[in-house]
């Protein structure tokens, strides 16, 4: 079952430095079906973050049209969850009040919304960090704690802008096996935005190449689950689907 | 307060109060030190100078000036008169600046067209205002209130509307993409995020008003401690006089230390804003 549909999705903007319209996104159609996990891979300035803001609702889009669940985009909204990479916490709520923010705007009541938020902190192990506060944690807690807040207001999809390129890389590959099992517990609709090849396949079921403002191709990923690094670095189809996607993106 | 002892890492929770009360113990010692050094040293070069007491008064006789004031009740009228214009001026400031401040800085078109302005009256704010206030509001308690609003105001709207327009967009879309709405924003992201500008320009606008007070009330009143100063230059009491500068500096000193000091330290340090300098 479809969820989100991008249907001739363009972006034109003004931009003041070259004194002109500048398009970022020029032609985009795409759609990604409930429970899925697409990977949108491409080099800088093809447009991947500014579909994935446009989607969000950050920003106005210049043509054609953003569907979910067959209504029109307009505006920032709860059914779209956002993952960002400056992983944006609020500094002044803690842990716990971080995840429980999205079930407060709804109006869940606090005892409810702390059990909510209590489930996916253990969901991604951070039940120890309940009462701390952003910036008392790591990268990697601090954007753990970014994934499960957007995970506990049960968006319909959710968006990750780049989530774990401010990361270090080690716990980078243990925040994507993470990402991989949570996935498979709650599978989610996730559209990841990213510019590193290997992380795109690991995680995706479908690797979404875009050049240019526009979708160069596309590349489904049938690789088993779980997910796990030791095994994949050494699997042939794994390589073999890294490389197809990489020389894709440098012929980009 | 919850775990508190977890969140400071502290292994014995239990003894965690002690340690704090001997640390702040510390802290006081080292802050009143210089001060006493001070003491020592007038109380040595008065009499060894034998300096006129028209000039300046002995510690004994400032001593004996304090227990005077405070036997007939004199000195806390004085000090009670000035607090109560500092303290209703202030709240009135920061009830009109903060909501103002965050209005304007949602609009970034209105922020930086009023930019200019809140700057040039934040210079301006205070003693510059005296004499046009006692025309508004006569000789008394209004003008002085207001003059000690109006170094409050200008500071506090202005360092509101900077810390909204600070805080990372990124941080409002979070919140919207969760469900915030126009309210929630306001009162979940806009507010706590200014907070520590807001926090600043508390301090910076206290600081103002305090020094405004003093010379308001030298003009514009007959009580409170600018005007017990005043007054007591017309006889010559040199040991009033010093006795009420003392007084103006040590209660400052306690406004700062032990209302402004902490709040910054229970909100902005704890959530790691502060830009000290």
């Amino acid at each position: 079952m479809k969820t989100l549909s991008l249907r001739n999705l363009q972006k034109t903007y003004f931009d003041p430095y070259a004194g002109s319209q500048v398009t970022a996104v020029h032609d985009v159609s795409l759609d990604v079906e409930q429970g899925e996990f697409v990977s949108v891979v491409g080099p800088s300035g093809c447009g991947k973050t500014t579909i994935l803001n446009m989607v969000a609702g950050f920003i106005p889009y210049s043509g054609g049209e953003i569907l979910l669940d067959g209504a029109a985009v307009k505006g920032p909204g709860p059914d779209r969850g956002v993952v960002f990479q400056s992983f944006a916490l609020f500094p002044w709520k803690t842990v716990l009040e971080n995840v429980g923010f999205g079930p407060k705007m709804r109006g869940v009541p606090k005892a409810d919304r702390d059990r909510i938020a209590r489930e996916y902190l253990e969901l991604a192990g951070l039940s120890h960090a309940a009462d701390r506060y952003p910036n008392e944690l790591s990268g990697g807690m601090q954007q753990r704690v970014g994934v499960v807040r957007a995970l506990a207001n049960n968006p319909a999809v959710l968006l990750m802008d780049e989530p774990f390129a401010s990361v270090d890389a080690q716990t980078r590959m243990t925040l994507q096996e993470e990402l991989t099992r949570i996935w498979q517990e709650r599978k989610p609709t996730v559209i990841f935005i990213t510019h590193d090849v290997a992380e795109a396949v690991f995680l995706a079921n479908r690797v979404v190449v875009l050049s240019k403002g526009r979708v160069l191709d596309q590349i489904k990923v049938d690789l088993p689950r779980p997910r796990v690094w030791d095994h994949l670095m050494q699997d042939e189809t794994f390589k073999r689907l890294s490389a197809q996607v990489l020389q894709m993106v440098r012929s980009a | 307060m919850i775990a508190s002892g977890q969140r400071t890492g502290s292994k014995t929770p239990g003894s965690g109060w002690v340690w704090r009360t001997m640390n702040s113990l510390a802290g006081a010692a080292v802050f009143v030190a210089p001060l006493l050094a001070l003491v020592a040293i007038w109380a040595i070069v008065v009499p060894l100078f034998e300096v006129n007491p028209r000039i300046f008064p002995s510690v004994a006789s400032v001593a004996d000036a304090a227990a005077d004031s405070i036997r007939d009740g004199s000195l806390i009228r004085h000090i009670g008169a000035s607090l109560l214009r500092v303290g209703l001026g202030t709240l009135i400031g920061v009830v009109t600046a903060v909501p103002l401040g965050i209005a304007m800085g949602v609009s970034p078109a209105v922020s930086s067209f009023l930019t200019p302005l809140f700057r040039f009256f934040s210079v301006l704010a205070g003693i510059a205002w005296i004499p046009i206030a006692t025309l508004w509001f006569g000789y008394g308690f209004g003008a002085i209130v207001f003059v000690i609003f109006n170094a409050v105001f200008f500071v506090v709207a202005y360092n509101t509307l900077l810390g909204v327009s600070t805080i990372p967009m990124t941080i409002r879309n979070a919140a919207a993409s969760l469900g915030a709405r126009r309210w929630a924003l306001l009162t979940e992201v806009l507010l706590p995020g200014a907070l520590p500008n807001i926090v600043t320009g508390v301090r910076t606008g206290l600081g103002f008003a305090w020094r405004g007070l003093i010379a308001a009330e030298m003009i514009a009143t007959n009580v409170g401690l600018g005007y017990m100063l005043f007054v007591a230059r017309d006889f010559y009491r040199t040991e009033v006089i010093v006795l009420g500068m003392i007084v103006i500096g040590l209660l400052w000193l306690l406004i700062d230390r032990l209302l402004l000091v902490p709040l910054e330290r229970a909100t902005i340090e704890r959530w790691g804003l502060v830009r000290r300098t």
